[in-house]
């Protein structure tokens, strides 16, 4: 082999050893634990203090890998229906507020609007709020999140 | 120049080949909106001196990174100072940017040869755009949460791989202490070396080209 096609040929080898650098790369940033989302039931609070028409904001607490963490959800009732909504907004993730003068679930980021059904009725979020499931066993209920 | 300058010249010799570039003949008719290019550059000197000078006391972690930022507010001699000046530079970079590219629009300095050095400065601006995402996180209160946790779901928003470029800027299914490293590491190190290159790039084809005449 002559040097010059030696010299063309380990050019090409250095830029397939490069594309290969760049694509580990990708796989590298890329994280390895992108565990799957269990649903977890955790308690919300007593039967007795379920709203009996309204809507209620409830916080609740719960561990997670040693960290203590604070999360809320809506507890709707509307004849005598009851649904616990999560507090998340379809359209960028951020956390609605409920206006209990107008009834309607207020996103503070885009202007997103729900009403008491979690039907959207104003702004940009796509999907109707996400309902979460409720679970009462011996006078307590316990919502169904994943985590 | 002075007698050190020449004595290092002599033998690093960076006046000569320069000579072409700073005793060049500008156009005529030019104006002070020439300068807006210059201006934001000399933010972005600013940005760069300022970050530094902050990198010595944040901290970029999940518990201590809020705790750092108030600690250089309040406590470090002159930290307030030194905050201030990056995050009103960081606006007045983007805003400067701004205006450059439309002095460069109106006076359609934008033409051939001039269209791949546009294409250089909408690298540099995406850059410039981007530092600013990552640099809003870094105080790690709840504006900065927030504004994160809304500018990430827009990746998940892309049609097929929403959810994985999502997981690859998150570094994780939500916004934690990954996602700060992630962005402290983009916004010091990948991002700024990013845009000196787009920069030399820049300023290379302004050298080569000369400034277009004015209209």
């Amino acid at each position: 082999m002559k040097r010059r096609d030696f010299l063309k040929r380990a050019i090409k080898v250095f830029f397939s050893i490069l594309a290969i650098a760049i694509l580990s790369a990708l796989v590298y940033i890329y994280p390895s634990k992108i565990k799957n989302r269990k649903l977890h039931y955790i308690y919300l609070m007593d039967e007795d203090e379920l709203p009996r028409k309204g809507v209620r904001r409830v916080e609740f607490v719960y561990k997670l890998e040693d960290k203590i963490i604070t999360n809320r959800v809506f507890v709707a009732a509307n004849n005598d229906k009851l649904t616990a909504f999560s507090p998340v907004c379809t359209h960028l993730g951020c956390l609605v507020n409920w206006d209990n003068n107008k009834k309607e679930f207020l996103c503070p980021c885009h202007g997103g609007k729900y009403n008491m059904n979690g039907d959207v009725i104003a702004g940009p979020p796509p999907k109707p709020l996400t309902r979460l499931p409720l679970e009462i066993k011996d006078g307590k209920v316990y919502v169904g999140i994943k985590v | 120049m002075g007698k050190i300058f020449d004595w290092i010249d002599s033998r690093f010799g960076v006046k000569e080949p320069h000579k072409r570039f700073l005793q060049r003949p500008v156009p005529e008719n030019i104006n002070y909106s020439y300068c807006l290019g210059g201006m934001a550059f000399t933010y972005f000197l600013m940005l760069a001196f300022t970050g530094i000078l902050l990198s010595i006391y944040y901290v970029p972690s999940e518990k201590e990174a809020f705790k750092s930022v108030v600690m250089i507010t309040n406590e470090v001699t002159l930290g307030w100072l030194v905050r201030s000046l990056h995050k009103w530079s960081a606006n007045l970079f983007i805003i400067f940017i701004i205006l450059h590219t439309i002095r460069v629009f109106v006076y359609k300095a934008y033409r051939p040869p001039r269209d791949l050095n546009w294409m250089a400065g909408v690298f540099g601006f995406v850059t410039a755009m981007a530092s600013g995402f990552t640099g809003y996180l870094l105080p790690w209160d709840q504006k900065a949460y927030w504004a994160t946790e809304v500018g990430t779901s827009m990746f998940g928003t892309v049609p097929l791989i929403g959810d994985y470029l999502m997981y690859a800027v998150r570094g994780g299914l939500d916004i934690n202490g990954t996602t700060l490293i992630r962005f402290y590491s983009l916004h010091i190190l990948y991002l700024p070396v990013s845009m000196a290159v787009v920069l030399w790039a820049h300023f290379h084809m302004v050298k080569k080209q000369g400034i277009a005449k004015s209209l």
